[in-house]
């Protein structure tokens, strides 16, 4: 048994030795033969990868040389302009119409248009008014609710209308056509529009710098300067500032009733106005604008067929810090008036009363002025004082004195509180009047050159 | 006869005197100095340019003078902001003027605002939000950036109406555009210590420059653009500042002194006084003098109160 076990142990050690070193002989020669193939497929690829690699160099080079050639004209040194080349331009062009044909679709939606697009500015000032005189005692005064309009009709026009709304009812007060490109200066106003009388008489009512029309104004032009007609004004060419303006209209002041709009008249009975006006730059902070204007009507119906002479004279001088305009400053407004026409002698029988005795008519004088200085002590308060003197039409020798001191509020640019005290002193006529007046302007405004 | 001689040759001297002619200058009319001497480093001796403001105003408070129109009535080209900044005077006198070449969208209308990104663009038109500017905040000019594209308007509208001239704005643009490029560098080096700093101006007119150096407007002393503070608002305003950490009030140099002094004092915040333009104080004597003013003036101030 145990020879047995021997024999099976020498053959398997012999069989061992027999092919083991074959095996280990044969092994080296098959893997050289392999690794030689390997290393020509290697070499074969290392070559194409070396190709492909040139050739990448290549179009990377030439990519390098475009991008330089593209982008030298934007980094140019300073101080020496480089041209663009055609081909540089064409490129631009390219890439600028491939980012707006990416964006066109949102620039179109951005960029839609609308019928209403053409509507003109609009805006809307409410004026309103608690009050308290002696005699008349309190009231809520609604003064206005008034509409502005106003945008370019074409190249050569532009308009701007005025709708108000008081208590005793709704009127047109402006509506006008202005001419934007004529030549040698001149610009031609037509329609219905404040006359460039004086200056004051052309502001409406809620921009005025205190609460009530002074006295003169009210007496000699009645209510604001307005007009139906035509006015041509002209800009000198010169170093000064000089307009010269000419007007016609049916006649001057909102309540004048010594004509009556609808009925037609000849040459003679219509209102010819001139002004002239000017500005002098005292210095950067001081100025003074100056004006004169006259109106002349040849034959007042009522007055006997008369003829009617209004002149007056403007001054304002204004103190502006430059670089505190905005809350500091002085204004001083004085305005001189004077009328020569002929009035019946006691004046006109009051409406609805009839006399049988004619009517005896006398050329009468008379004056007036008033004066208002107001300070800018902050962007919010504006405290004022107004003087009026005005002699009666018919009666010059019966002055009215008014003494007001009044504050200016100005909560922002579009809302404004005013307080004001006036003493009025006219014949038979000596009173305390009180003011609270509100303003507001809702939605469009402009700082117009009128109203400065 | 005598005398009506007299008059017609006094209308004749009125008449507009031909002012054509071969040596003549361009005649422009720049709202603010920036523009004025912008448009003098783009057309040289071609051009005559002179400012309706002198650099000490607020933009929107400057006075509506006739003699301006005078000026604007002779002008070929007029050289604005754009943005409504010049909304309170130029419209106005623009009408008194009566010069066509010049009025809105002609060609001779240049606004600077055309390459100009507005910040602020409000997305609500509403009174309520204050005096807004619709198409965005108009103080762009303080921000040296914007100034090449104010250059680049300046020298299209010149170029737009004097095509004759083209090659020499273009060369003169470049060359300022080099200069204003250099100098950018330089200032946004220099403005490093400024990057985080939250400041709180009078009005926001700030937005542009604080934008371009690493600042934060983190505020105004003005309730909303144009409206003046309540005491209300103020008190609101320096709580936000101590809590937001704010170190800087600008005041510029067009509004009231006392308040925005209060203001940097109840919050231990650095006052620093800016000129909103070009002449605003005698070193800003031209474009890049006020940026480079500005900047040091706020660096000097930041870099005290570290």
């Amino acid at each position: 048994m145990r020879t047995t076990a021997q024999a099976l142990i020498f053959v398997f050690l012999l069989s061992l030795l027999c092919f083991s070193p074959s095996h280990l002989s044969a092994h080296p020669a098959r893997r050289t033969s392999r690794t030689s193939d390997a290393a020509a497929q290697l070499r074969q690829e290392i070559d194409a990868m070396k190709q492909q690699l040139q050739q990448m160099q290549d179009k990377v080079r030439q990519q390098e040389e475009t991008i330089q050639k593209l982008s030298s004209p934007q980094t140019p040194t300073p101080g020496v302009p480089t041209a663009t080349t055609p081909r540089e331009e064409q490129f631009k062009r390219e890439v600028k119409e491939e980012i707006m044909r990416d964006i066109r679709p949102s620039l179109a939606a951005a960029n839609k248009t609308f019928p209403s697009q053409f509507n003109p500015a609009i805006g809307f000032i409410i004026d309103t008014a608690g009050s308290y005189r002696d005699h008349e005692r309190g009231n809520f005064e609604f003064r206005s609710g008034e509409i502005g309009i106003s945008a370019n009709i074409d190249p050569f026009t532009r308009g701007y209308a005025i709708l108000n709304g008081t208590p005793d009812g709704t009127e047109v007060e402006e509506a006008a056509i202005v001419t934007t490109a004529l030549p040698y200066n001149l610009t031609v106003k037509g329609g219905r529009f404040f006359s460039s009388f004086g200056r004051l008489s052309s502001f409406h009512d809620h921009d005025l710098p205190f609460v009530n029309r002074p006295i003169v104004l009210d007496r000699f032009v009645q209510g604001e300067s307005r007009g139906d007609g035509v006015e041509v004004s002209y800009l000198a060419p010169l170093q000064q500032y000089l307009t010269l303006t000419a007007g016609m209209y049916n006649k001057i002041g909102a309540e004048n009733a010594r004509v009556n709009d609808t009925v037609p008249r000849d040459f003679s009975q219509f209102t010819y106005l001139g002004r002239a006006a000017t500005f002098l730059n005292l210095n950067d902070n001081n100025s003074l604008d100056l004006g004169a204007s006259y109106a002349y009507t040849p034959k007042v119906k009522i007055d006997q067929g008369g003829n009617r002479h209004l002149a007056g004279v403007d001054l304002t001088y204004r103190y502006t810090p430059l670089s505190q305009a905005s809350y500091r400053g002085l204004i001083w407004g004085t305005e001189f008036l004077y009328n020569h026409e002929n009035r019946p002698i006691g004046g006109f029988p009051e409406e609805g009363t009839t006399s049988d005795t004619p009517l005896h008519f006398k050329r009468r004088d008379a004056f007036g002025m008033y004066s208002y200085i107001e300070a800018r002590l902050s962007r919010r308060f504006y405290p004022g004082f107004l003087f009026d003197y005005a002699q009666d039409i018919d009666r010059a020798h019966r002055p009215t004195f008014a003494y007001s001191p009044y504050l200016t509020i100005w909560a922002s640019e579009f809302q404004r509180v005013r307080l004001q005290y006036t003493r009025l002193e006219e014949p038979g006529n000596h009173e305390n009047q009180f003011f609270l007046q509100w303003t507001v302007v809702l939605g469009s405004h402009v700082h117009g050159f009128r109203d400065r | 006869m005598k005398r009506i001689t007299l008059v017609l040759l006094a209308a004749l001297l009125m008449l507009p005197t031909p002012l054509k002619g071969a040596d003549r200058k361009i005649q422009a009319v720049a709202t603010i100095p920036d523009l004025a001497d912008i448009a003098r480093n783009i057309a040289g001796d071609l051009i005559e340019v002179t400012s309706l403001a002198t650099g000490v105003e607020d933009i929107h408070a400057v006075p509506m003078k006739p003699s301006f129109a005078v000026l604007l009535n002779r002008a070929d080209v007029v050289i604005l902001m754009g943005l409504e900044a010049e909304h309170a005077f130029l419209p106005a006198l623009l009408e008194a003027a009566r010069n066509p070449r010049i009025l809105r969208d002609e060609p001779g209308y240049i606004d600077c605002s055309v390459y100009i990104t507005p910040l602020e663009v409000p997305t609500r038109i509403d009174r309520a939000l204050g005096d807004q500017h619709p198409m965005g905040n108009p103080h762009y000019n303080l921000d040296p950036v914007a100034g090449k594209d104010m250059a680049r308007a300046i020298a299209d509208g010149l170029s737009r109406n004097y095509p004759e001239y083209q090659s020499t704005f273009k060369k003169n643009l470049d060359t300022y555009l080099a200069k204003l490029d250099a100098a950018i560098a330089r200032w946004e080096q220099e403005a490093k210590p400024l990057h985080g700093i939250k400041l709180v101006s009078y009005h926001p007119d700030m937005i542009y420059f604080a934008e371009r150096f690493g600042m934060e407007a983190a505020g105004t002393i003005e309730i909303r653009a144009g409206v003046d503070p309540t005491p209300g608002h103020i008190a609101e305003l320096e709580e936000r500042m101590r809590r937001e950490k704010v170190g800087l009030v600008v005041r510029e140099l067009s509004y009231p002194a006392a308040l925005a002094e209060t203001v940097a004092q109840s919050t231990g915040a650095k006052l620093v006084e800016l000129p909103y333009m070009v002449g605003g104080v005698p070193e800003a004597k031209d474009y890049l003098s006020l940026i480079d003013y500005n900047l040091h003036t706020v660096l000097k101030a930041v870099q005290k109160g570290a």
